[in-house]
């Protein structure tokens, strides 16, 4: 094949041709620009990289990510960690309630309304820090479905539908010990849920 | 300069299971491995060294969160790129919807050669999708795998989008010549 002026693109995209380019571009000057400003394209631009010192940038991302270690979170965690302190006590109370001498096992499964009350303050607290997470995690849940979103979107409507249910079992049955501790852990299991989405990140 | 395909090498377990873990020497040694090559990729996109230094501040975070999801069945270096572009086009959009020009802040050229600046400025004339992969294998020393994996895109689209961006920039130069 006689190569041409009109060739030399495709000798750029196929390297075999590269050696009739140049044996053309002996005789060409036209093509010997090309094939002169094609090599400097790259060997140019590998001195466009901007480079400078940033002394103060590892130190601010140390801060952060140290500020977002699981030690540091003791603070965002008080909450929680106050409310399953108050549920594990109010279950021991229950607990205790059920074995104490001179009640009978009918009895024992039932609440004081002391504890019920106790109880409902717990979950009243848990209701509230959801709905902030729920705030923070639903424009990551709206975000164009992957398939991490959409399982994250199935356990949060399984959990739902789980609490609804029970939520209607305790109606019947308010002061069962063990409708409550279900609830309890459904909840938790939610909030943990949401944590997880408003930390995981998206890419 | 470029830099070598040592980077591009899976880490060691023990590194990556460090940083999940969040250990700061690990994480601040994944910093020192990628940060210039991190800044000079978010410098080409947002053209502003403030820009680029918040955005691969942004992204270390998040690939902090995020670490503990990645399961090292790929290469962390594309991945951390992958999360770096974004930040850069989350920045970017925002400084958009601020009404601030995109290519208002000129990099420092005054002390570039001629040749340098014709190409800066042909630059900014191709297709996007050109450019960034013309960038990442030509001034940032990526492999055609690895740009296809930060940019989610297929390796033999990355080899033609090089080929065309850099036909593109060969016209821009030789315009007006003939």
């Amino acid at each position: 094949m006689k190569f041409e002026c009109k060739d030399l693109d495709r000798a750029f995209e196929v390297p075999e041709l590269m050696s009739d380019a140049r044996e053309h571009a002996r005789d060409c000057p036209s093509c010997t620009n090309d094939l002169w400003v094609w090599s400097e394209i790259s060997r140019v631009t590998s001195g466009l990289r901007e480079e400078w010192d940033t002394p103060d940038l590892w130190p601010k991302i140390r801060e952060q990510i140290a500020a977002e270690a699981p030690g540091s979170r003791r603070r965002s965690w008080r909450l929680p960690a106050a409310i399953a302190a108050a549920l594990l006590v109010s279950v021991l109370g229950a607990i205790w309630y059920e074995f104490r001498p001179g009640i009978s096992i009918k009895d024992a499964d039932f609440l004081t309304e002391q504890t019920l009350k106790e109880l409902e303050g717990t979950e009243a607290a848990y209701v509230k820090s959801i709905g902030k997470l729920a705030r923070l995690a639903t424009p990551k849940l709206e975000k164009p479905d992957s398939s991490l979103t959409a399982a994250y979107r199935e356990k949060l409507q399984v959990i739902d539908s789980e609490i609804a249910e029970l939520r209607a079992s305790i109606d019947r049955n308010r002061y069962n010990t063990r409708l409550q501790t279900e609830l309890a852990a459904l909840y938790r299991q939610k909030q943990e849920t949401l944590q997880e989405i408003v930390h995981r990140e998206h890419n | 300069m470029l830099l070598t395909n040592a980077l591009a090498e899976p880490p060691a377990a023990d590194f990556l299971a460090a940083c999940q873990r969040g250990n700061l020497e690990a994480l601040e040694s994944l910093y020192s491995l990628h940060s210039s090559r991190m800044k000079s990729v978010a410098f080409q996109v947002l053209r502003d060294r403030s820009d680029a230094e918040d955005a691969v501040q942004e992204a270390f975070l998040r690939i902090y969160r995020a670490l503990g999801g990645f399961e090292g069945q790929s290469s962390l270096t594309p991945w951390m790129y992958r999360i770096l572009l974004n930040c850069c086009h989350d920045a970017s959009r925002k400084r958009t919807r601020e009404a601030e020009s995109a290519l208002s802040a000129e990099p420092a050229i005054s002390n570039q050669l001629p040749l340098q600046l014709a190409i800066r400025r042909a630059l900014d004339r191709i297709h996007s999708g050109y450019r960034m992969v013309f960038w990442l294998f030509e001034a940032e020393g990526f492999r055609h795998s690895e740009i296809a994996a930060i940019l989610e895109i297929p390796e033999g689209t990355s080899r033609k989008w090089l080929f065309e961006a850099k036909r593109e920039l060969k016209r821009l130069l030789t315009e007006g010549r003939s």
